[in-house]
């Protein structure tokens, strides 16, 4: 058995509250451990006296597969045309700036020192093309987030007034064959809603075919999610996505939950007031101050950063709505099989323009705002706010207050003047930089091997060189391990691997496929039993990527 | 100085991509490191001296000498100077040009003057399909400039086209103009199926009602257009047919479509 040690790095791992200490890692067979037995040879040593030792960062929501990914990368050629990948020795050519390629995907997130991203928007009927989609993306653990709310069978539930066991039940059947790891709701019930034409949906609005509203959906949801002891809070895409004013709506989803866990995504597209001549001003501070009272709430930002780059997104009803802004000007808004849709629109944001400008701040602002580290994570819902490639200079942006401040004389003015952004002091720490890319993640998603550096984690680890410009520290690391194997050096691939899936495997009573198997037939292109993803299917079609499931703890 | 001649050494089997061998591109740059760019043919990568003799100096005025029908996007992209292929020349010839001029003796591939802004393009023989067109995925074909053909051009021609002109000495195949958004299209020969097909607005310039119209455009009768008499006046000089047309005889039938669309584009029958 060979032994790798990593002697004498500067170890920040939150997870164990380890903050810049000087230790020495052991790796055997891909795991940390705490020390090789006394007749075991280190096989490899990497000398790393001096530099930043984390474990491999965790995306905990990017869009990298899946229908509306893929219709995103068909939308935009000439985003494949102008940012093409050449081959090398060992890696494959690829493409593609705001929608890449799986291969660039994979390639890219290793190259920053990232060892998982989880698909948050895998809609179940499109979930084994987006579980092959990840299966392609190289270096990368996957995961998704199943997409309910907007579903036929769920909405009839809820209209029937089905008791929330037969609900908890429904959402374990999903996740078990769709392969996920947690649950997404998306605009709740508007996606449907937008086909019997409502073009907005609050919360207490009922959906006009079924009466239901999106807080009932969140309710009942949030509680199976819960009750299934499911890791992963509810990931909620809350109603009124960029409507100015829709501060009140995001407050209220936050209460819908009643207390239990609720993750609020791109939460700076929800933090809108209606203040100021053109009634577009930042509410960051009453989303923040709530996130910081409600302990029971987790969000992540959604940073816009600016330039081109396309939204994808499975909320047809605001990507309807902003079709028309779209640059290129071209969009998809469709309907997926009567059980969700999605809207894919080009987006080019403006630092001149006074709403773009004002979205980065607010953002920004949420980000420095939120005190918990452990609570709110740093994204840019790839592609819809920016590129994921962005990562490096939004943490420079969080980093380093001078350099912010710079960035912020440059915006447009009017949008400087209504933010608070220059008044804020704060400067996120390594450590909790390291928090919220990689303890908090792998918490938050339940991944117990990941995200931490104590004996027994999963050896993914990241080696930075220290550089007061925490851009260029961040976006080429030193070494990057996956697994144990060391698969980046100097921010270039030196090995391709497989990543491995995350699930969850809830239990549920099976007696729902008497519900569930019948509807399929009535209504449904495929039949149940091929709906259903299995194991071996799973780790063929990602190219024999290995399943890890985690564990549910069942509640109430 | 005399012009810079690529003279290649054998015709390569696979498409190469020469864009970056244009007069804007080479300003400046000693013959050396011209010498020293790397093209890629197929899976290889070679020097452009391995693929071209080079002679000559003045980068402002190219010449392409062998059997060009394999280079592509030929003076892609270039603000001025001059391009001459002596043959036929590959696909993309001047995509995206924004100012010179660029000449082809021979025949042009597809794509000819995509994303085209401003100069002028010269084919003497036929340009493929798509020319004057949009690529897969742009939202617009050819924006600006002229482009003139001594032969025939493909299907598709002008197919998104936003601004500028093309003037086909010979004749058209199917769907010319098809969805056109602005600008002037003349064809000296006969047209292929459907011209204009989802065409916005634009101008259609024809000898004789195409024998397959789409139900979509509407005769709207006959027409003395004083705008006419200008076109023609700027054309004057040039080479082809259109650069001897009486600026006086600018009596036109005018057809209106598509009006599948918003029918505003026009399909002009000179009389």
């Amino acid at each position: 058995m060979s032994v790798i040690k990593l002697t004498g790095g500067r170890v920040i791992d939150p997870a164990n509250g380890v903050n810049d200490q000087v230790r020495d890692i052991y790796v055997r067979d891909g795991r940390i451990v705490a020390a090789p037995d006394v007749h075991e040879k280190v096989s490899a040593e990497y000398n790393i006296a001096g530099r930043i030792v984390m474990s491999g960062a965790i995306d905990m929501h990017s869009h990298i597969g899946g229908g509306k990914v893929n219709i995103a990368r068909e939308m935009l050629p000439e985003d494949h045309r102008g940012d093409p990948v050449e081959r090398t020795e060992l890696t494959r050519s690829s493409c593609g700036h705001a929608a890449p390629g799986t291969l660039a995907a994979g390639y890219r997130y290793a190259e920053m020192g990232y060892t998982a991203a989880f698909e948050p928007a895998l809609l179940p009927m499109n979930a084994r093309q987006a579980h092959m989609e990840m299966g392609d993306t190289p270096m990368l653990d996957t995961g998704g987030y199943a997409m309910l709310g907007s579903d036929d069978l769920l909405l009839r539930m809820l209209v029937a007034n089905e008791d929330q066991q037969t609900i908890n039940d429904y959402v374990a059947w999903t996740l078990n064959a769709t392969q996920t790891v947690g649950i997404k709701v998306v605009n709740p019930g508007a996606i449907s809603a937008f086909k019997f034409n409502q073009r907005k949906l609050d919360l207490d609005e009922q959906n006009a075919y079924y009466g239901v509203t999106p807080r009932r959906i969140i309710q009942a949801l949030s509680r199976a999610v819960h009750e299934l002891g499911v890791p992963k809070p509810l990931h909620v895409h809350a109603s009124n996505l960029g409507v100015p004013g829709n501060v009140d709506t995001t407050l209220g989803t936050m209460d819908a939950a009643e207390g239990l866990p609720i993750h609020l995504t791109h939460i700076q597209f929800h933090s809108y007031g209606t203040e100021g001549e053109r009634r577009f001003s930042s509410a960051a501070s009453r989303i923040a101050e709530a996130i910081n009272r409600q302990k029971n709430v987790t969000a992540d930002v959604g940073q816009i950063l600016f330039g081109q780059t396309v939204t994808a997104s499975g909320d047809n009803m605001v990507q309807y709505r902003n079709a028309d802004h779209g640059s290129p000007k071209k969009s998809v808004i469709m309907d997926i099989e009567c059980d969700a849709g999605c809207g894919v629109v080009p987006f080019r944001y403006k630092d001149q323009n006074f709403v773009n400008a004002l979205q980065w701040a607010i953002g920004l602002e949420i980000f420095l705002m939120v005190d918990d580290p452990w609570r709110i994570f740093l994204t840019t819902d790839h592609p819809n706010g920016a590129p994921f490639t962005t990562y490096p200079h939004l943490i420079k942006l969080l980093t380093d207050r001078s350099f912010r401040n710079a960035m912020l004389d440059t915006i447009n003015p009017d949008a400087r003047a209504m933010s608070a952004l220059g008044s804020l002091d704060r400067e996120y720490s390594l450590y909790e930089i390291a928090i919220m890319t990689r303890a908090a993640p792998a918490k938050l998603i339940g991944l117990a091997d990941r995200g931490h550096l104590a004996p027994g984690a999963a050896a993914d680890i990241v080696v930075y060189r220290e550089d007061a410009d925490r851009e260029r520290m961040f976006e080429k690391p030193e070494l990057v391990f996956k697994d144990g194997e060391l698969v980046v050096r100097d921010g270039r691939i030196v090995k391709v691997v497989r990543g491995n899936t995350h699930v969850v495997k809830p239990e549920f009573d099976i007696g729902i496929e008497k519900k569930i198997r019948p509807y399929f037939e009535r209504f449904h292109s495929v039949r149940m039993s091929n709906f259903k993803i299995g194991d071996d299917e799973l780790c063929e079609c990602g190219g024999g990527s290995k399943l890890i499931a985690h564990a549910c703890r069942k509640r109430g | 100085m005399s012009a810079l001649l690529f003279t290649l050494r054998s015709a390569p089997a696979q498409r190469v991509d020469v864009g970056m061998l244009n007069p804007s591109a080479l300003a400046g740059q000693p013959l050396a490191d011209i010498a020293a760019i790397s093209l890629h043919v197929g899976k290889r990568v070679l020097r452009v001296d391995e693929l071209f003799e080079l002679s000559g100096d003045d980068t402002a005025d190219l010449v392409f000498r062998g059997d060009c029908s394999k280079l592509e996007r030929i003076g892609a992209g270039m603000k001025a100077g001059r391009v001459t292929v002596e043959g036929d020349a590959g696909a993309y010839v001047g995509q995206g040009l924004l100012g010179g001029t660029i000449s082809v003796t021979g025949n042009a591939g597809a794509f000819c003057a995509t994303g085209m802004k401003g100069g002028r393009i010269e084919i003497a023989g036929d340009v493929g399909e798509s020319a004057g067109g949009a690529i897969p995925g742009e939202m617009k074909g050819m924006a600006g400039g002229l482009l003139l053909v001594g032969g025939n051009a493909g299907d598709r021609l002008g197919d998104r086209m936003r601004r500028g002109q093309i003037l086909v000495s010979g004749n058209a195949g199917d769907y010319c103009g098809t969805r056109m958004i602005a600008g002037t299209i003349a064809v000296a020969g006969s047209l292929g199926a459907y011209p204009g097909y989802g065409m916005k607005r634009g101008t259609l310039i024809v000898d004789a009602v195409p024998a397959r119209m789409l139900p979509g455009f509407v005769d709207c009768g006959a027409h003395r257009l004083g705008f006419l008499s200008l076109l023609y006046a700027s054309w004057k000089g040039l080479p082809g047919v259109f650069g001897r047309l009486d600026a006086s005889a600018c009596t036109v039938r005018r057809y209106m479509g598509d009006m599948g669309v918003t029918g505003r584009g026009e399909l002009l029958v000179r009389g």
